[in-house]
């Protein structure tokens, strides 16, 4: 060590350094090309029909910022806990991370952000609009009628939302199993709707009289009413079969206890798959019967799966002819159907009679739910007024004072999360008619859409953050998939097969906190800066600054190489040409 | 203690022992086996240090150019086209003044694809400023690379440990492997210079206009000027610790001999077998293995090859246009001398070639029974067609 520094001392060692910083050196100018930070659209957010920011959320709730989280999604969608037990996920189906190894958990994850909500009472922490004077009469508390109140509410609006039965939650009290959906996680949700302002007046049925006289007394109807009349077969013996929406009333308010024997349920909608799911659990031994082909049942796939587990069986392509009774029970004779083409009306095989072949089984009883209609002609918007809007989840017709129509009287899909889309829609058009007027509504819904639509963002309405995102919806390939690795995705935890025969236990459990971290970390979080940092890291003239918690470029030293762009793992930044 | 030991492993028990900090590497036949038992060190925490895996060898010298000139230890090691990648990056090396060591393992260069033992790979990168030690085994190769580090840290210039491809990277031979305390004591820890230091920022390596740039290569040329003396001084320091030493060139039966062989690498061990056969039949030969060959050592060179009559140098390399290299360069340092004696340039052994006993015996009597050379360079062993 010494001789080896005595020796150095006489190696001179003239190199060329500089204290004086190099920022004299504006590399800037030689940019032609710029980084930018713009956050895109995810697929998930744009499939979800209530437009939640769902990348968002993720990356919240990762970052164990439940709060933020909560107020994310509520502001978009009133019923998370709901939704993440009761929808279909259309997020899932279009979840970028499928390509890589699996679809993110997202029902899962936002059920569990709405059992936090409950659980700590977290609630929009929005500054509500101030009164603006203006009153709205919602008819019926089901989903739509009680987003409808949410949202109306949180513009400023007074909300007073009737309903015919006893208690407020329209199908999520009166038509959604236990299983699925237990009473004080509806119960709760209503409950923080009714702490933003909404009335609710139950044991009041609305009638056109009473229509009349609330025009006068309200700036606006909304009627949410929903398909209060199941449709007919048109067969012989049809009065000898139980209605399947009066059948899940009644057990709801449990009035049904137990129904040994046969049963038979005719119809392929998601009614039908669980009034079958629950007679399973009342120890009936089911079998659906549908005209059409498995695949062409408008129920949600992973339902029919799951009531095929827990042993419904499915007896597809056969027709009901007629109902007879014979010793107390009943006969159920059917026709043979055959597919005959394809058609447009959503893909569904239509069917025809399959030559003389019939079929007659024999059960204790039989359930019809094969669909359902308005319940009165004042229930259907009216077609005479040129000025009506048709929008994607509402009817607006124009007249004084205007009325809305939404929920499953207006909505394609008839879905919990499309009666919310419905209420939202009408509550922001309702909003532009009352302020702007008619002419603006459509564009104004259109600046707010998500993605490229039809859902819609309140927090775009409001013009908040995500006002300024692009449309463009992130697709697989513009992911940097180098900074993934593949994980098995978390599945809940659910009830075994035969436990749930005899009970209305919840079949799935909430995530657990591990649970939930860990799936929650596989989200790609498309389109969203995370601030995963790669930008500012991987940056080779150090021109990405950080100013608190917000990056920024130093345009006076990028020389617009890309390679932030290029590196963001998630498509959140862009490069754009300078003119 | 003793360990049966491939020569690519000594070199990594060296670096090992060296306490290095940094390491990157690509992969590259013959040299691969060196950075993998490394990278497996790094992984499994044997070594204290971090392996950059990148994309070409020029990333990896880049990566340790960063490295070393942030004040750490570090290894990079690389053969044939890998080095010939590096090549802009070895000027980079010496001209920061980066004591970086690489061990460099002779393969040819393509086409022809060819994975065996030559040396006009690192004999290319002569003008780069590097300081080159060519080996003849594994206690040796694994003893240069850890005197590398003690020469290269008191100059501040890089240093290539260079050893053949099969000859020696896989050739199994026995290696005493110290303790890690007698290391210690030869090899303490680096510390730098000169280093980046994030709370006194600075700036390395920017322009260097006309008034300073020639100051600055003359640097690098008197460091190299002290290269002999400091690597005698670590010799000693070595031979006092660990009881072995090289020197810059070695010489066999040198004091009486009238033909002197110069050879390099593992064909030296060869040429001692055949020079003490030929003395037992009493021809008055010697041989200079030479070890250093940046800088080159010319005083010791004149000194030690003024008395033979003739020297025959053998090249497994070649410079085309020109001759052998090791001959060119023995020639220019004898050209200026009083007295300098016929250089017979030999090339053979390329590509991989065995260099036997009996072509080091035939270039033997070849040069006795002429005057002066045939050709400035004589190709021997090749076939027709």
């Amino acid at each position: 060590m010494t001789t080896d520094s005595k020796y150095a001392e006489k190696i001179s060692l003239f190199i060329s350094r500089s204290n004086i910083s190099t920022e004299i050196n504006k590399t800037g100018t030689w940019r032609y090309v710029r980084p930018k930070y713009h956050e895109k659209t995810a697929p998930c957010s744009a499939a979800c029909p209530a437009g939640e920011d769902i990348a968002r959320i993720e990356m919240l709730l990762y970052q164990g910022r439940y709060q933020d989280a909560v107020e994310t999604i509520l502001l978009e969608n009133p019923f998370p806990s709901i939704c993440g037990r009761v929808c279909f996920h259309p997020c899932e189906a279009v979840c970028n991370r499928a390509g890589f190894d699996d679809s993110v958990a997202i029902h899962a994850l936002e059920r569990f952000i709405g059992d936090i909500a409950i659980r700590d009472e977290l609630t929009l922490k929005l500054k509500k609009f101030p009164e603006n004077g203006k009153s709205v009469c919602i008819v019926g508390a089901g989903p739509s009628g009680l987003a409808a109140g949410y949202f109306l509410s949180l513009l400023g609006y007074t909300c007073d939302i009737y309903e015919a039965r006893s208690e407020p939650g329209g199908i999520l009290r009166w038509g959604i199993p236990r299983y699925r959906l237990p009473d004080d996680v509806v119960a709760s949700e209503i409950e923080r709707i009714k702490k933003t302002g909404v009335k609710i007046i139950c044991n009041t049925p609305v009638t056109q009289d009473f229509l009349e006289n609330a025009k006068k007394r309200y700036h606006a109807i909304f009627i949410g009413c929903g398909h209060g009349r199941s449709l007919k077969m048109n067969i012989p013996g049809e009065n000898m079969a139980v209605d399947g929406l009066e059948f899940l009333n009644l057990l709801c308010k449990g009035n049904v206890v137990s129904s040994n024997g046969t049963a038979a349920v005719i119809g392929g909608g998601n009614t039908a798959i669980d009034v079958a799911r629950s007679l399973v659990r009342l120890g009936t031994t089911t079998t659906l019967v549908y005209r059409r082909r498995k695949q062409d049942m408008p129920a949600f796939k992973a339902e029919v799966e799951m009531a095929e587990k827990e042993g419904v069986r499915i007896v597809e392509l056969y027709s009901p002819l007629k109902i007879s009774e014979d010793n107390g029970e009943y006969i159920l004779s059917l026709q043979k159907m055959k597919t005959s083409g394809m058609v447009t009306d959503r893909d569904r095989a239509r069917v025809v009679p399959d030559g003389q072949s019939t079929q007659h089984l024999r059960f204790h009883k039989i359930i019809v739910a094969i669909g359902a209609e308005p319940s009165a002609p004042w229930q259907f918007p009216s077609r005479k007024n040129d000025e009506t809007l048709y929008l994607s989840h509402c009817t607006f017709t124009v007249s004084d004072p205007p009325v809305l129509f939404g929920g499953d009287l207006t909505n394609t899909v008839k879905s919990v999360t499309d009666a919310v889309a419905s209420g939202k829609q009408a509550a922001m058009s309702l909003d532009v008619f009352l302020k702007e007027g008619r002419h603006i509504i459509k564009d104004r819904l259109n600046s707010c859409l998500v993605g490229n639509g039809p859902a819609l963002s309140m927090e775009c309405y409001l013009e908040k953050k995500r006002w300024v995102r692009n449309p463009h919806i992130v697709s697989y390939s513009d992911i940097n998939l180098d900074y993934f690795s593949q994980t098995l995705r978390v599945e809940s935890e659910s009830l075994a097969i035969n436990k749930r025969m005899n009970s209305f236990d919840e079949i799935e459990k909430t995530f657990t906190i591990i649970q939930a971290m860990e799936e929650t970390r596989r989200c790609f979080n498309c389109g969203i800066c995370n601030a995963c940092d790669n930008c500012r890291i991987f940056c080779p003239e150090i021109a990405v600054i950080l100013k608190g918690a917000k990056r920024q470029i130093n345009l006076d030293y990028c020389k617009g190489c890309g390679i932030c762009v290029f590196e963001c793992p998630r498509s959140a930044m862009d490069l754009e040409e300078e003119l | 203690m003793k360990h049966v030991l491939e020569g690519s492993h000594a070199v990594s028990e060296a670096v090992r022992l060296a306490k290095v900090q940094v390491m990157s590497a690509y992969p590259i036949t013959p040299q691969t086996h060196i950075v993998e038992a490394l990278s497996e060190y790094c992984s499994d925490g044997t070594m204290n240090a971090r392996f950059l895996c990148v994309e070409s060898e020029h990333s990896a010298m880049a990566a340790v150019i960063g490295a070393s000139s942030a004040g750490v230890r570090t290894f990079t090691a690389t053969s044939s086209q890998g080095l010939a990648l590096m090549h802009e990056l070895l000027h980079w090396t010496s001209a920061a003044r980066l004591p970086i060591v690489m061990a460099e393992v002779n393969r040819a260069l393509a086409p022809g694809w060819n994975i065996w033992m030559d040396q006009t790979d690192s004999l290319a990168q002569r003008d780069t400023g590097w300081i080159q030690l060519y080996c003849e085994d594994g206690q040796e190769v694994f003893d240069t690379t850890l005197q590398a580090y003690r020469l290269a840290e008191t100059v501040n210039l890089p240093v290539m440990v260079v050893l053949d491809a099969f000859f020696l990277s896989h050739t199994f031979e026995p290696v005493d492997i110290p303790d890690q305390k007698l290391v210690d004591r030869f090899l303490p820890p680096f510390s730098p210079r000169i280093a980046l230091d994030t709370s006194d920022p600075f700036a390395m390596g920017q322009m260097a206009p006309p008034n300073v740039y020639m100051e600055m290569r003359y640097d690098i040329q008197k460091a190299m000027e002290q290269v002999p003396d400091i690597f005698a001084k670590v010799e000693e320091e070595f031979m006092e610790i660990f009881g072995r030493t090289y020197g810059m060139m070695e010489k066999i039966f040198c004091d009486d001999a009238k033909i002197i062989l110069i050879i390099t690498g593992t064909a030296a061990s060869t040429c001692r077998k055949v020079i003490s056969d030929l003395r037992s039949q009493g021809e008055k030969v010697g041989m200079i293995k030479l070890k250093m060959f940046r800088p080159f050592p010319t005083d010791l060179i004149r000194k030690h090859l003024i008395q033979a009559q003739k020297i025959a140098v053998i090249d497994r390399n070649f410079s085309f246009g020109a001759s052998g290299i090791f001959a060119q360069e023995i020639r220019a340092a004898l050209y200026n001398n009083h007295v300098h004696p016929p250089v017979f340039g030999y090339i053979t052994g390329l590509g991989g070639r065995d260099v036997t006993p009996e072509i080091l015996t035939e270039i033997y009597w070849n040069t006795k029974n002429s005057i002066v050379p045939e050709n400035e360079s004589m190709w021997v062993g090749l076939t027709d067609g």
